[in-house]
């Protein structure tokens, strides 16, 4: 006989609300049924009553975790309205800041995961780590969360010591070498918990057009940061971590590589940066002589692909449509796939092995 | 079968072009590579993306001015590449693609909740909004 379990929408497994109905068959998930929208707050909305200025400030609060990538894909394709480029040093503050947004992201993830699989030391361990890149973000921005880092043309605030930022990242590649990525590989309850756990496969991953780490962990190498390369990631050297198992623990993989090359890429940025200007022009956003009406761009965001459609009139203080396509709308319809013939217990570590913010979906 | 793997990629956009049967000429602006032939269909396009192996991105939705109905935007990534096909609407519907391309689900109910655009063959639950609540009161500036 089949029964309906709901998980959610308010749950202990569940950072944010949002509902996955399970069908169970004894103990295995048959099917699931997905509902999100219990975090809509009509941003795209609320975006076309804001100006130039508070428009940027808005888009910063659609994710807690990411905020930073909104402000730099808005921010990228109103550029793309006015024509401006911005200067060498601000594409490569982007960079920085970006990759320091993706470390806490994934390390954020890796202690939410540990927890989930009854692995509280890790929980533990990963949270200290992650405090550690949190001090650098507030030390170079002033704030925690909305750092407040872009602006059109460029960036609003100089990273005056780069190299200082160099310990913080030696101090986290030292630490997950040492003790994350080993653990979590070789030790018998984290394998027993994801191996073979949640499978996307590779062609269901593809039909689903899932991005970000959960594509690159059932065998996708898309990033946007080698393929459509922004900022200044041309000149970075790197390599795009790509697993073929398509289970949590191949997701975990890919996220842990990740963060080893995120450290490579802000070495990178942090020992280049060249001198020069923050913001191009005189830092205001001219909206009598737009270049273009409309603009999109896309970047590279923790969770996957996060795509901006900015429609401007001239001469309009406010947009007149701001699209935003965030990767968790991409990736949570395949969750129902992952927990497909899985058993109930797991449920709680797959769907979070997509790192879902349901905020970002539901916008 | 990966058709186009090994093309650079000015030729993908060319080999597109063919497969849709067109010799319209791509055209790049703010950031995405245009096509809009006319007529275009969106199921032949679906089918042609599908071909290409082009992973679908989204679908965004613009109100267009003085009651001139509605324009959809659809996107696709073919290489690193953003494909963007524009496809007015004079009424409120158009076929939906979700039998060809399982990505499209969720934008589309999330377009027919927040514009009331029909995408005809296909059924919606609730996405966005909760059970009860009216289609198209969202991002539509009136709901008639």
């Amino acid at each position: 006989m089949s029964y309906k379990i709901p998980m959610g929408p308010y749950h202990p497994a569940l950072e944010e609300p949002y509902k996955l109905d399970l069908i169970c068959e004894g103990e295995t998930v048959t099917d699931a049924k997905l509902h999100i929208g219990f975090n809509f707050r009509g941003i795209e909305h609320l975006a076309e009553t804001r100006n130039y200025v508070q428009v940027i400030a808005l888009m910063e609060r659609v994710c807690g975790i990411c905020s930073n990538i909104h402000t730099l894909t808005l921010c990228q394709a109103m550029e793309g309205l006015t024509g401006l480029t911005p200067p060498p040093r601000a594409k490569y503050i982007r960079v920085v800041i970006a990759e320091l947004e993706r470390l806490h992201s994934h390390v954020l993830w890796a202690g939410i995961a540990a927890k989930l699989m009854g692995f509280k030391t890790m929980f533990m361990t990963c949270f200290e780590l992650r405090e550690k890149v949190m001090d650098v973000l507030q030390a170079i921005s002033g704030n925690r969360v909305n750092y407040s880092m872009n602006r059109v043309g460029g960036v609003n605030r100089d990273i005056d010591d780069p190299l200082a930022v160099l310990g913080m990242v030696e101090a986290l590649e030292r630490e997950m070498v040492r003790t994350v990525i080993p653990i979590f590989t070789t030790s018998s309850t984290a394998r027993s918990r994801c191996a073979g756990i949640g499978i996307l496969t590779h062609q269901k991953a593809l039909s689903c057009a899932v991005v970000g780490p959960t594509a690159r962990a059932s065998g996708i190498p898309q990033d946007l940061r080698r393929a459509a390369p922004y900022a200044a990631y041309s000149e970075m050297e790197f390599d795009v971590p790509v697993e073929q198992a398509g289970d949590v623990k191949a997701r975990l993989l890919v996220r842990a590589l990740e963060i080893m090359e995120s450290c490579k890429i802000l070495r990178q940025a942090l020992t280049k940066m060249p001198p020069g200007e923050l913001y191009a022009g005189d830092g205001k956003f001219d909206f009598t002589n737009l270049v273009a009406t409309t603009s999109t761009s896309r970047v590279e965001a923790p969770r996957g692909e996060v795509m901006y459609s900015v429609s401007w009139k001239q001469n309009s203080r406010n947009p007149s449509r701001v699209h935003v396509r965030t990767p968790t709308f991409a990736n949570m319809p395949a969750i129902r796939w992952m927990v497909m013939g899985a058993r109930l217990a797991d449920t709680p570590l797959i769907q979070a092995s997509i790192d879902p913010c349901y905020s970002c979906t539901d916008r | 079968m990966k058709l186009l793997e090994t093309e650079p990629k000015e030729t993908l956009l060319e080999i597109l072009s063919e497969k849709l049967g067109t010799t319209d000429s791509w055209e790049e602006k703010g950031g995405v590579h245009w096509l809009s032939p006319d007529p275009l269909n969106v199921r032949e396009l679906a089918a042609a993306m599908n071909e290409c192996k082009a992973r679908f991105i989204t679908i965004t939705a613009y109100q267009l001015p003085n009651e001139e109905g509605f324009r959809l935007e659809y996107h696709w990534d073919l290489d690193g590449k953003l494909l963007g096909f524009p496809f007015q609407l004079a009424g409120n519907s158009i076929e939906s693609i979700y039998d060809l391309c399982e990505a499209v689900d969720w934008i589309e109910r999330e377009i027919h909740e927040g514009f009331n655009i029909d995408f005809l063959g296909r059924d919606y639950e609730p996405l966005l909004l909760r059970q009860g609540d009216t289609p198209g009161v969202n991002l539509r500036e009136e709901v008639k």
